[in-house]
């Protein structure tokens, strides 16, 4: 039998202990831009079915998050580059085959979208805050700007929809296009961090929602998602075990590894196994607090992003 | 590039020609040394060998690169522009060589088979100073050259040919 008893790799003081490069502002990143795509779809979607009055929830109050998770997000992601004063670059090009050059100009378009949509709603969603800051009577433009916004809201709306479905899939797509990190590669990631982004939306709208009609409503979405993430996840660790070599020992990490803890005990029982529960005991007629469901499922989606982009970063080819 | 494993001794003379002639700074460096064990007692055989980027032709950081920073010359060598990076990172997650590092200065650098040398008709450093000439240097396509002929009439292998990069150092066993 031939076996390798030793290989002395690499001792490169400076470089290997900093292969992992993407540290937590990345995996912030991720679950803002989730968040925010999960809001504003849910937004955009309900506006267009002409649901603004039955679920302002969805429409109106949680306009204010996407606009300060996707700026957060991005002063996240700019933090962690390391040549920082050349960010510019990544807007004198477009290059299809990079999933990170199809995020930087799709978050360029969503971003102010989402200000746009925030402020469309400024005056209906806080009139004591207009009154005390009194910004329309000192500048007369933004009553025009609010009007022209109100009347082009439809077609914000239009464009955010797919906007927002690109936004959550590319978070996924960033990691799986990595062949040389093998837990990252594989197109599931795609449709799992999407799905996940929807959940963490739909949790946001019910933690904001004042009306029970309207929680009901996005604890049944939310409940769907959760059933079509945790097939996913399966899918996932399914085609790890039905993959080559590398991807048996990625999969080690999270079945058995130091990530199991991480993955199965907070992702999928206390991020999704729980709050579906929750959610489905509700459903069926009993009063629990969803609020503790949703809370659960942002908490959820905010360790799958991290224990995700932590342990990729340790499975490799070589060495 | 080719690199005889049965040749080198590991003595990490490319290693430090590399570091002198790229100007890289100190604990850093874009080629280093391999040394592996295999076989089972008393029957063991030991492998050296010297690494460095592989000069994909599918390459990964090329095809992951935001700016396009990271671009593939006719010739097949993988350059990057530091000016054009952003230091985001991804080239380096997406190398399965682990060829690539953030330079102190914050862009990424790693090995451009001595590009500059090259335009002047010298060798790579690595290759020149090499005290065993156990590395090639040469034009894989002229069907003459040197390294044309040792990769026909020798045994050889690549460093994870599975990640589908198809790289370009070789290593005669």
């Amino acid at each position: 039998m031939q076996e390798e008893l030793f290989t002395s790799g690499r001792n490169i003081p400076k470089i290997d202990p900093n292969l992992e490069i993407w540290h937590w502002p990345i995996s912030l990143y991720l679950f803002l831009g989730g968040l925010a795509a999960g809001i504003l779809f849910f937004a955009a979607l309900f506006y267009l079915m002409g649901k603004e009055k039955e679920y302002p929830g969805a429409v109106r109050y949680t306009a204010i998050i996407p606009p300060i998770a996707l700026s957060m997000g991005l002063l996240a992601l700019v933090y962690d580059l390391t040549h920082k004063l050349y960010t510019w670059q990544l807007y004198t090009t477009f290059r299809i085959e990079s999933p990170m050059s199809w995020g930087a100009w799709v978050l360029l378009i969503v971003t102010p979208l989402s200000f746009l949509w925030f402020f469309s709603f400024y005056s209906e969603n806080y009139p004591k805050t207009e009154e005390k800051l009194k910004l329309f009577k000192k500048f007369k433009f933004l009553t025009t700007f609010e009007q022209f916004l109100k009347d082009n809201r439809k077609y914000i709306a239009y464009a955010l929809i797919p906007l927002t479905l690109v936004l959550g899939v590319y978070t996924g797509i960033l990691l799986s296009a990595f062949n040389a990190r093998p837990l990252w590669n594989n197109a599931i990631l795609g449709p799992l961090f999407l799905t996940s982004g929807l959940s963490t939306g739909a949790a946001a709208i019910i933690l904001l929602s004042r009306s029970t009609k309207e929680k009901h409503l996005f604890g049944k979405i939310d409940l769907a998602l959760i059933i079509v993430e945790l097939a996913l996840i399966a899918h996932m660790i399914m085609g790890y075990y039905a993959g080559s070599q590398v991807q048996l020992e990625a999969m080690q990490l999270l079945v058995g590894g130091d990530f199991t803890l991480m993955f199965f005990g907070f992702v999928v029982i206390l991020g999704l196994i729980i709050p579906a529960a929750l959610e489905f005991i509700e459903l069926i007629g009993y009063k629990v607090p969803v609020i503790v469901a949703a809370m659960l499922v942002l908490l959820g989606g905010l360790i799958f992003r991290f224990v995700m982009v932590e342990a990729g970063q340790l499975t490799r080819f070589l060495y | 590039m080719v690199i005889d494993t049965l040749k080198c001794v590991g003595c990490s003379d490319c290693v430090v020609a590399c570091q002198t002639e790229n100007d890289v700074p100190i604990g850093y460096c874009r080629d280093w040394i391999v040394e592996t064990v295999s076989g089972t007692y008393p029957n063991l055989d030991l492998e050296l060998k010297s690494e460095r980027c592989n000069h994909c032709d599918n390459a990964p950081c090329v095809r992951c690169c935001p700016t396009g920073a990271s671009h593939s010359l006719p010739s097949g060598i993988v350059l990057v522009t530091a000016d054009e990076c952003i230091g985001c990172g991804a080239c380096i997650e997406s190398c399965p060589y682990d060829a690539r590092y953030q330079h102190p200065d914050g862009y990424v650098d790693k090995c451009t088979f001595c590009h500059h040398r090259l335009e002047k008709g010298q060798l790579p450093a690595c290759v020149s100073v090499c005290p065993t000439k156990c590395m090639y240097f040469g034009d894989l396509d002229n069907p003459n050259s040197e390294v044309s002929q040792l990769l026909k009439n020798r045994k050889y292998k690549t460093l994870a040919p599975e990640a589908g990069t198809n790289p370009h150092v070789f290593y005669l066993i």
